[in-house]
């Protein structure tokens, strides 16, 4: 459907059709979707020939799928910029970097899900195919630049997603989580549709860019208005406070691979959404959207993180921290240097790595336990060290501690922030890091100090450790590697800040941004 | 075609039209306590923008026509959107016998 969609866009684009045919559509700039979306029809293909068929043969085409995506995403770095289906997609580096981490995302996520799958009983050829399905859509959001484009895309990924919280139908916990993330995300959708009309309606264009320009030459109060809806929109994507309501039920509700895909790709869709339209678009209402997202920033990371402190449930827990943790990011995008930016990249990059290893871990803890309840955390290190250990490793990452990958992302975000004197979101983020830290680290305490008596019931039954059956090989790979990855890419990060800033270079849609901003702090 | 319409019905009225159904969407959102017409509330809200981007398409791009082509990608996504909702509240209907939005509690924030 999307490629139907740029394709009519290009039809209508053209005022002479006769033009339309010397004119190439660049179609090349989505050959790593097209390897998406090619692996999600042969998965529904291979499911139609049976169960059997599908458990063998699903995995590998993901894996070749999402491989090949990740290979032409490479290929594309840094490549001359050309914008694809007349100006409705453009595979800039700062999209580019964004696939990847959602291409990422989705990869790991789908190696810690087959044995969680396997264990609930649900088939994993629709499972696969659905969030496939969820992956090209956040892709093509990364890099859309025109209002059609962007809501089709955001819809793609949207309604995958609700049908990914309500997978585990016979759950009605699962069924709930995903009847409130559709009546919310449809809600939120309406309104960014609303706003988008205004913006149509003022500009007279779709595009993003001549938007841009259309609302620097007249701003008028009404555009005003459709920034809020906009905003509203990309805050409810983000799950920024106060549009955060879906997130912790949605996330306690659905199956944890799904959170796992859902706090990392989609918040990453989610954020690449909000440079392409508050930098893109709204360069006119600089001050009133930067001032916006302050306040979004300090009030998620001072109640996403407080919150965490009272929660009982490990998925909650994560639920609420991550809300705290887009408010970290959210320093990045308000800061608009070259920095800040990079430093959202970097931390999106590192953010992949950490969550995704703790949700491995969390997810290992309840294939083996069937409990995903803090207290039965108790004592955990006698019966399990890998748990234990990747599990410490990424909450510390998560909260920053030195020398793990988060530290550095979370220095880079304050040392950007501080650069462009935003002294009241670092000292809320440093005082609010803290609080974090307090409640990662009583997860760890809970595992590693606990004396053998004080273990709870569930490790005191603690089943002996198997890695042979279907499912747990990936599982480990994608543990391990993102523990290690998480350990040891803080050490090694200088390569992950040249990729960040890079990515910030050639991108020129920041580089502009970037060059305005400077100006006007010197004028 | 658009000069003798627009001579009749000025813009805003169709503008004032669509911001009043959309209130009503937002509205009925807010308080229908069953599922069914929380997803018709929304339905009203789409509709809303539908009928903005007519009007705009008709009034300010009458070349190009890319409101009415928008108008046509909403309808769409909403049918799909629409069909999901109703088969997420088909599943919670089944494990819950209610479409109660108030008895909706087993996750609370």
């Amino acid at each position: 459907m999307p490629e139907m969609g740029v394709f009519l866009l290009a039809t209508q684009a053209m005022a002479a059709p006769g033009e339309l045919l010397n004119l190439a559509l660049n179609a090349g700039a989505i050959a790593p979707e097209g390897a998406v979306l090619v692996a999600m029809l042969a998965t529904l293909l291979v499911d139609l020939a049976g169960e059997q068929a599908a458990a063998r043969w699903v995995p590998p085409i993901c894996y070749a799928g999402l491989g090949t995506a990740l290979v032409l995403l490479a290929q594309q770095w840094n490549a001359p910029l050309e914008p694809s289906f007349l100006g409705a997609f453009l595979a800039d580096n700062l999209a580019i970097a964004f696939r990847a981490v959602v291409a990422l995302s989705t990869l790991l996520s789908l190696l810690i899900s087959w044995r969680y799958a396997e264990q609930s009983g649900a088939p994993i050829g629709e499972y696969a195919a659905i969030l496939l399905a969820a992956t090209l859509g956040a892709m093509l959001l990364c890099g859309s630049t025109d209002l059609v484009s962007v809501f089709v895309s955001l819809e793609t990924l949207s309604v995958a997603s609700y049908l990914l919280a309500g997978y585990m139908k016979r759950d009605a916990r699962s069924s709930e989580a995903a009847l409130k993330y559709l009546l919310v995300g449809s809600a939120a959708a309406a309104v960014f549709l609303y706003g988008a009309s205004l913006l149509y309606g003022l500009s007279g264009t779709t595009s993003l860019q001549a938007i841009g320009i259309a609302l620097l030459t007249s701003p008028t109060p009404l555009a005003a208005l459709s920034l809020v809806f906009v905003l509203a929109t990309v805050a409810f994507k983000i799950a920024a406070v106060p549009f955060h309501q879906w997130t912790p039920d949605v996330y306690e509700g659905s199956p944890t691979p799904v959170v796992a895909f859902l706090s990392v790709g989609s918040k990453a869709a989610g954020f690449a959404l909000a440079l392409r339209l508050l930098v893109g678009c709204f360069g006119a209402f600089d001050t009133q959207w930067k001032l916006l997202f302050t306040v979004l920033a300090v009030l998620s990371m001072t109640l996403g993180n407080v919150v965490a402190l009272a929660q009982t449930s490990m998925k909650r827990m994560l639920a609420y921290s991550s809300i705290g943790q887009a408010g970290f990011v959210m320093i990045g995008l308000v800061c608009g240097t070259e920095d800040g930016f990079a430093a959202m990249v970097l931390y999106m990059a590192a953010y992949l790595f950490m969550n995704l290893g703790a949700f491995a871990c969390i997810i290992l803890f309840s294939i083996r336990t069937g409990s995903d309840r803090i207290s039965d955390y108790a004592g955990l290190y006698q019966k399990d060290p890998l748990i234990t250990l990747g599990l410490s490793l990424c909450l510390l990452s998560l909260g920053g501690i030195p020398p793990m990958l988060g530290f550095f992302g979370k220095i880079y975000l304050f040392f950007a922030g501080w650069a462009d004197h935003q002294y009241l979101l670092v000292v809320v983020g440093l005082v609010t890091s803290v609080v974090s830290i307090y409640y990662y680290i009583s997860v760890i305490k809970m595992m590693v100090v606990k004396e053998p008596k004080e273990a709870s019931d569930v490790v005191k039954s603690y089943p002996s450790i198997q890695w042979s059956t279907i499912g747990m090989p990936p599982l480990r790979i994608a543990l391990v590697g993102c523990v290690v990855v998480t350990a040891v890419g803080g050490i090694l990060s200088n390569p992950l800040f040249q990729w960040a800033n890079s990515a910030v270079a050639g991108t020129p849609l920041l580089q502009e941004a970037i060059a305005l901003g400077s100006q006007r702090s010197i004028g | 075609m658009l000069e003798s319409s627009s001579g009749l019905v000025p813009l805003q009225a169709y503008l004032l039209l669509a911001a009043m159904l959309f209130c009503i969407g937002v509205w009925g959102l807010i308080n229908s306590r069953n599922a069914v017409r929380v997803l018709m509330s929304i339905e009203l809200m789409l509709n809303a923008v539908n009928i903005n981007l007519m009007a705009f398409s008709s009034y300010i791009d009458g070349d190009l026509i890319r409101g009415q082509v928008f108008a046509v990608f909403v309808i769409t996504v909403a049918a799909a959107e629409a069909a999901v909702g109703l088969a997420i509240l088909l599943s919670l209907y089944r494990n819950r016998v209610t479409v109660d939005m108030e008895r909706f509690n087993l996750l609370r924030w």
